[in-house]
């Protein structure tokens, strides 16, 4: 799990950043705006926009750093104001559904084609690794997660990509535990189906 | 084998552990007897393991710097329209809008002061209690009793106040002056302490050669003032405050009392204004014969007067054609010598 190990040192570098500490508050951006701005991306599709509402984040967070109450976790409480702005951002934006990723073509070739197959087929286990070096088949994984609705898309991107936990999910998305089950439960299934229609 | 959403919940939770002791047995139980769904929760592990390997993006390597920026630009944006700043902002513009207001009607207030020094009557202490220069008071003065003796028809008559420190000096070299001119059956003079007095009525030409000739006197006057009588006898006359000889001898020779009048009108605006103006930038320009302010508001020049080596007066009478008349024209100039000291 990604995010066992991620609140360390949070809470110091938190109360030092309260007290006006910059170097700290950089040290929480340095080591959380590569998460961010993976997450915001796979939300959004778009780099232009990732960018921007990775830096709009962070200046929400030095900006809302003192009223932080530490009745959550910073972790969870950064990617709250992250998620929101994006689904925000999603909701207001057409671009979406037209972004950058699906530009590279939904027409798996050959071996792209294999390597999906591969992974929907309920006689083998796909080998991560394997996965990972198709840049092609990545493409279409990222396809497929637009094709969610952000609410199902996020939740997927938090569990499966980012690695939180359902409380943590719960927390970042204030909903219900059952809520984030069944969601959660949902998306998978309608990737697989995403993804199936793909080949086809 | 068709979806099947409870048990996609189930097995989802099974796969994140989110599962009970006893719930995660069931499940395995579930998954060893049924290959449907074995191979379904193949499906969903396979499909999750193909978005967990997704490559991680990373975010752009100026974005802290990207995010300073950003800071600066709220920070700026801020601070523009908070409620205070435009508190402060209409504040300061009311400021200026009084200070604008106060200027103007501070300029309007000394211009006011000029005209009306220009046309006010003179006060009781006479023109001397008027000049600018020189320490004396209008009680050193006393009360202008003196009167022309002859008020001439198209001529001048004025008051010509020179305050001294070389009060016997002056007083003796103006007697000497006013023989010389041929002027002495003309005046009528009465001394009285720290005042002299010379009432003299001639014609124009021999009263401008007088001026002229103290002109190299005019030195030794720490104040010298010269009022124009209107020849409406109600109306008030013109006062030229700090005037020069050139000034006086230039008001003498105009043809008529308006244009006597209405040079030293001229006159004692543009002094006024170098006494007021800051350094008195204007008075040097007052004070030279060439390139001066004279040239620019095209005002008479004085010229010495005289006659010159073939025995015809130098003077110069502004109207050529009727220079017979206007040298004939009686004048009336009285002299007050006032001990500065």
């Amino acid at each position: 799990m990604r995010a066992a190990s991620i609140n360390i040192d949070d809470s110091v570098l938190v109360q030092q950043s309260q007290a006006g500490d910059t170097p700290s508050m950089e040290r929480l951006i340095l080591k959380y705006q590569h998460r961010i701005y993976n997450v915001i991306l796979k939300m959004c599709g778009n780099t232009d926009d990732a960018a921007e509402l990775t830096q709009e984040t962070f200046v929400k967070v030095i900006e809302s750093i003192e009223k932080f109450k530490g009745r959550s976790s910073f972790y969870t409480w950064l990617f709250r104001i992250a998620v929101n702005l994006t689904l925000n951002h999603c909701q207001r934006s057409a671009r979406t559904a037209t972004c950058s990723l699906d530009a590279e073509g939904t027409d798996p070739d050959g071996e792209t084609s294999q390597l999906l197959r591969d992974v929907l087929s309920d006689d083998r286990v796909a080998d991560p690794a394997v996965l990972a070096q198709s840049h092609e088949l990545c493409a279409l994984a990222k396809q497929a997660l637009l094709e969610l609705e952000e609410p199902q898309r996020a939740v997927v991107i938090l569990r499966d990509i980012e690695g939180m936990d359902y409380a943590q999910i719960a927390d970042v998305l204030n909903i219900e535990l059952g809520t984030v089950r069944s969601r959660l439960s949902r998306a998978r299934s309608h990737l697989r189906e995403v993804l199936e229609n793909m080949l086809k | 084998m068709k979806p099947n959403p409870n048990l996609d919940e189930l097995l989802s939770s099974f796969m994140d552990d989110q599962l009970s002791p006893r719930q995660r047995t069931e499940v395995q139980r579930l998954a060893a007897h049924d290959p449907q769904v074995a191979r379904r929760l193949r499906q969903l592990q396979n499909c999750r393991t193909l978005f967990n390997s997704l490559p991680a993006a990373k975010a752009p390597s100026d974005l802290l710097e990207q995010i300073k920026a950003s800071l600066e630009r709220h920070t700026l944006l801020q601070e523009q329209p908070t409620a205070g700043g435009r508190s402060f902002g209409a504040w300061q513009l009311a400021f200026r809008r009084f200070v604008s207001a106060a200027a103007v009607i501070a300029l309007v207030g000394v211009l006011g002061m000029v005209v009306y020094q220009i046309v006010s009557p003179i006060p009781p202490g006479g023109v001397g209690s008027r000049v600018a220069q020189g320490p004396s008071s209008p009680a050193q003065l006393g009360p202008m009793t003196a009167t022309p003796i002859l008020v001439a028809d198209a001529g001048f008559t004025g008051r010509l106040e020179l305050r001294t420190a070389k009060l016997v000096q002056v007083d003796t070299f103006l007697g000497r002056t006013i023989e010389n001119s041929g002027l002495s059956s003309r005046v009528e003079s009465t001394v009285s302490g720290n005042q002299r007095v010379y009432r003299i009525a001639g014609t124009r030409a021999s009263v401008n050669r007088l001026v002229a000739s103290l002109s190299g006197l005019w030195q030794n006057f720490d104040s010298a003032a010269l009022q124009v009588d209107r020849s409406e006898g109600s109306a008030a006359p013109v006062l030229v405050e700090a005037i020069t000889p050139e000034q006086t001898a230039s008001i003498v020779a105009q043809g008529s009392t308006k244009a006597s009048l209405d040079t030293a009108a001229n006159y004692a605006i543009m002094n006024h204004m170098a006494k007021n103006m800051p350094g008195n930038e204007i008075r040097p320009l007052i004070q030279t014969d060439s390139g001066s302010l004279f040239a620019a508001a095209n005002l008479p020049q004085p010229r010495e007067t005289g006659p010159d080596n073939t025995g015809n007066p130098k003077s110069e009478i502004r109207n050529p054609k009727s220079k017979e008349a206007q040298d004939k024209a009686l004048v009336n100039l009285t002299i007050v010598l006032l001990n500065s000291r």
